[in-house]
């Protein structure tokens, strides 16, 4: 990878960054007015405009773009309302805990996708196929809330194993992770399936078993090398919706990352922290898209990443 | 790898797994330390926000105290950090303060505090919920006589003086004056331990109390959102209390239904027809099947509601009747209208707020076809808080259509002033009624005493719900709130505001 694919690719993403974060102030605005949420009923309307005058929503929108403009290019992303401290501390404190979360679910889903995929497609239509089949067609659909919710009452409630929901040490993590494994695991078993049995029935594997190669080789190194790249493509997709966080999952098992922040940012109105979350995601997910291209350029030695 | 194999290893790795989480999952709690679930994190934790539920209920006399409290079964004043407190003239009131009190951080609690405090709640920089809310409408200014001496004047007549002086905690005079702390320091039965944001608040008992010591050692308080993770928590012992328990979720002995001082009611926008028409308004009463409501979308210990305050609000009136259910008495008096030129089929939209109480959508959902049975031709939009509040709130859009909205009024104070003022005089930012005569018997109410105060709101409360039909109400509400089977606590009607740590312990 050289250095101007670099530099293009990173003025390319502030490009998209900018355009993002120009939308996200106008987007955050058009919700509404945060001062009722955060006055009470009774206050009265000279307090609410004190408020207006004193978050500066009371200037026109185009002198308040041009002052939030100037903040973001010294990175600046204010003060969140609700937390009263700066809004980009709040989210550096969230975001490696949404980080964390993701890439240990979708690493795991990886995993047992390419192992139950690349099995399903030895033998496509036997018994073992169709198994694997309707298991990761029910675990690519079923609702995250849902399985959390069940998750809570058998583990922790009935068999008592696990703790319902909370942040600490490897225990209260895995019926977080278990929730956001299902869905990407699900995806994957089928790409993974579809495209291995493509690439068993290519030549080039033909070639290898007409010379004597041992059939687990054949389907674990020949084979799969070719079937992962698409597999690759959507678990980039998948990483990149994960850095923003599994919102319903963290909600459900309280667990404080940016999902949660993101969700609770838009309904309390908080614009630095709806704003800020937005900023750190985006350049995480510009950092999964590099990784992405990096590892494909590392399989498939014809993609080149330039 | 054969069978007998993959069934070793997969006992082995069950064992193993079982034994971590025997040993990492928070065991029964031990006889001292008690974690109590709640909705939302806290906002600030300044003293000066506890109109907030959510920095009241960690706050208000755990680690921080008022300098008196209100009676929850009658609504009395009682004392806390005063011991003693005269009206001295019609705008002057003077507190005799507690000895030998002192702050977590070894500061004494004096006169000077109580200036502190009430300076601080009223500084419009600052924002502070007690001051916007509370205290709102009178000018407080605190004279310190002698450490344990303060007196307070009034620029307007304040009856019930004390009454508002139960909602300002006094934190430490050291807190910052220019800025909310997220670290508060009171004098209270608990210290803030720590604040681990998005995750919890701890507390510890505080060795220097000057009453009696609580026999929970060590409190935390820790949010989730979904109910039934919190009723969770509570059947695995990971939390001894658990509150806002959804109806569905609350079916256990463990589970206690408290009437938390909430009154569910729609606000009827009687400006526009044609619900400017008093006939109109009294067939929605009339049209609504309040029974058929309690114990299946409400729960079977609300209480039909008549006005907008609970019993244990002073001036609350026993004699108003209950409407009765009558679709056939609320068709005709819509026929009856309708004779007289009054747009009764024009579409009037009922505004309501997701999550306002468990099962909000679901009661508007009901209430939308019960309507409809009555002959009203009504369309239901669930609104989100912040969208909704445009709609609660003043200004409205003069060509609006006709609308009834959903709310939740709420009276801890006690007193109706608490309630009436803001929300049904002419100029009340949430009020849809303007009648100089109901702003009259209110203002009166508010600058009177004893019998007459009770006597005028008491009137002012019939003149809303019957001859003006402002309001459908609906019920006084209960919150569920689920408690473990070793745990000594009764949650009462203020427990929407305040977890009386001090009050709990274990059997």
């Amino acid at each position: 990878m050289s250095f101007t694919y670099l530099l293009r690719r990173t003025f390319s993403a502030a490009f998209a960054l900018a355009a993002l974060m120009i939308s996200a102030f106008f987007l955050v605005r058009l919700t509404g007015d945060p001062v009722n949420l955060y006055l009470p009923f009774d206050a009265s309307d000279a307090t609410r405009e004190a408020m207006r005058v004193r978050l500066g929503l009371d200037r026109s929108l185009a002198a308040q773009f041009i002052d939030w403009a100037a903040d973001i290019l010294r990175l600046d992303f204010g003060v969140s309302l609700w937390h009263n401290r700066p809004a980009m501390e709040v989210v550096l404190e969230a975001l490696p805990n949404t980080l964390a979360l993701g890439a240990i679910a979708l690493t795991l889903a990886f995993l047992a996708a390419v192992i139950i995929g690349s099995i399903a497609a030895v033998n496509p239509g036997g018994w073992i196929d169709r198994g694997f089949n309707l298991l990761s067609q029910a675990a690519a659909s079923v609702p995250d809330f849902w399985l959390g919710l069940m998750g809570v009452l058998l583990f922790a409630v009935t068999f008592k194993i696990l703790p319902t929901s909370g942040f600490g040490g490897p225990i209260y993590w895995i019926l977080p992770v278990a929730c956001l494994f299902a869905r990407p695991f699900g995806t994957l078993v089928q790409i993974i399936r579809g495209s291995m049995i493509e690439a068993l029935n290519a030549t080039f594997v033909r070639t290898a078993r007409a010379k004597g190669a041992h059939a687990g080789r054949v389907t674990f190194v020949h084979a799969l090398r070719n079937a992962l790249l698409p597999a690759i493509t959507v678990t980039g997709d998948l990483a990149a919706q994960f850095a923003g966080g599994g919102g319903v999952v963290e909600v459900v098992f309280g667990f404080p990352g940016i999902g949660k922040l993101l969700i609770d940012g838009i309904l309390k109105r908080d614009f630095a922290i709806v704003q800020a979350s937005i900023f750190a995601v985006s350049v995480v997910i510009f950092i999964i898209n590099i990784l992405v291209d990096m590892l494909y350029a590392s399989i498939d030695p014809r993609v080149r990443v330039e | 790898m054969n069978m007998i194999s993959i069934t070793k290893a997969a006992k082995v790795g069950l064992a193993a797994f079982s034994l971590a989480a025997n040993v990492s999952i928070p065991a029964h709690a031990t006889s001292d330390t008690l974690t109590v679930v709640v909705t939302d994190e806290p906002k600030s934790l300044d003293p000066c926000d506890t109109d907030l539920s959510g920095n009241s209920r960690i706050l208000r006399n755990n680690i921080t105290e008022t300098l008196v409290n209100l009676s929850p079964i009658d609504g009395t004043v009682t004392p806390s950090l005063a011991t003693d407190w005269r009206q001295v003239d019609d705008l002057t009131w003077e507190f005799k303060l507690r000895e030998k009190v002192t702050f977590h951080d070894g500061k004494p609690f004096d006169a000077n505090a109580v200036a502190a405090a009430l300076k601080r709640a009223q500084d419009p920089a600052l924002a502070c919920e007690v001051g916007l809310a509370t205290l709102k409408g009178v000018k407080l200014s605190p004279e310190v006589v002698n450490p344990t001496t303060i007196i307070i004047r009034t620029d307007v007549i304040e009856p019930i003086l004390p009454n508002k002086m139960a909602a300002l905690d006094i934190g430490s005079p050291d807190m910052p004056n220019d800025a909310k702390t997220r670290a508060p320091v009171g004098t209270g039965p608990f210290k803030l331990l720590e604040w681990l944001p998005g995750q919890s608040v701890a507390l510890q008992a505080y060795d220097g109390y000057w009453s009696d010591k609580p026999s929970i050692k060590n409190a935390t308080v820790i949010w989730r959102a979904e109910s039934a993770v919190r009723a969770a928590m509570v059947e695995t012992g990971e939390a001894q209390i658990a509150y806002e328990i959804a109806p569905q979720d609350g079916t256990s002995d463990h589970d206690h239904a408290f009437p938390n001082a909430e009154t569910s009611l729609l606000r009827i926008d009687q400006d526009v027809a044609p619900l400017n028409d008093r006939r109109v308004r009294e067939a929605l009463n009339l049209a609504i099947d309040r029974d058929g409501l309690i114990g299946t979308i409400f729960h079977e210990n609300a209480e039909k509601a008549m006005q907008v305050v609970t019993p244990s609000v002073f001036g609350y009136n026993p004699d108003i009747p209950a409407w009765t259910y009558d679709p056939e008495k609320a068709k005709s008096l819509l026929e009856a209208a309708r004779a007289d030129g009054v747009p009764v089929d024009k579409e009037i939209v009922i505004y309501g707020r997701i999550g306002i109480y468990p099962n909000s959508s679901e009661s508007l959902e009901a209430i939308q076809a019960m309507l409809a049975d009555a002959g009203f031709n009504a369309r239901l939009e669930m609104l989100e808080t912040s969208p909704w509040l445009k709609k609660l709130l003043k200004p409205w859009a003069k060509d609006r259509q006709p609308s009834i909205l959903q709310t939740q009024i709420d009276n801890t104070e006690g007193d109706a002033v608490f309630t009436l003022p803001n929300r049904f005089t002419s100029d009340g930012n949430t009020s849809s009624i303007v009648d100089p005569k109901l702003d009259t018997i209110i203002s009166d109410a508010s600058k009177a005493t004893g019998d007459e105060r009770k006597r005028l709101f008491q009137e002012a409360f019939k003149y809303i719900a019957v001859d003006a039909v402002n309001i459908v109400p609906l019920f006084h509400m209960v919150t569920i709130a689920r408690v473990a089977s070793d745990v000594n606590y009764t949650p009462d009607v203020q427990a929407g505001n305040e977890i009386k740590l001090k009050s709990v312990s274990y059997r």
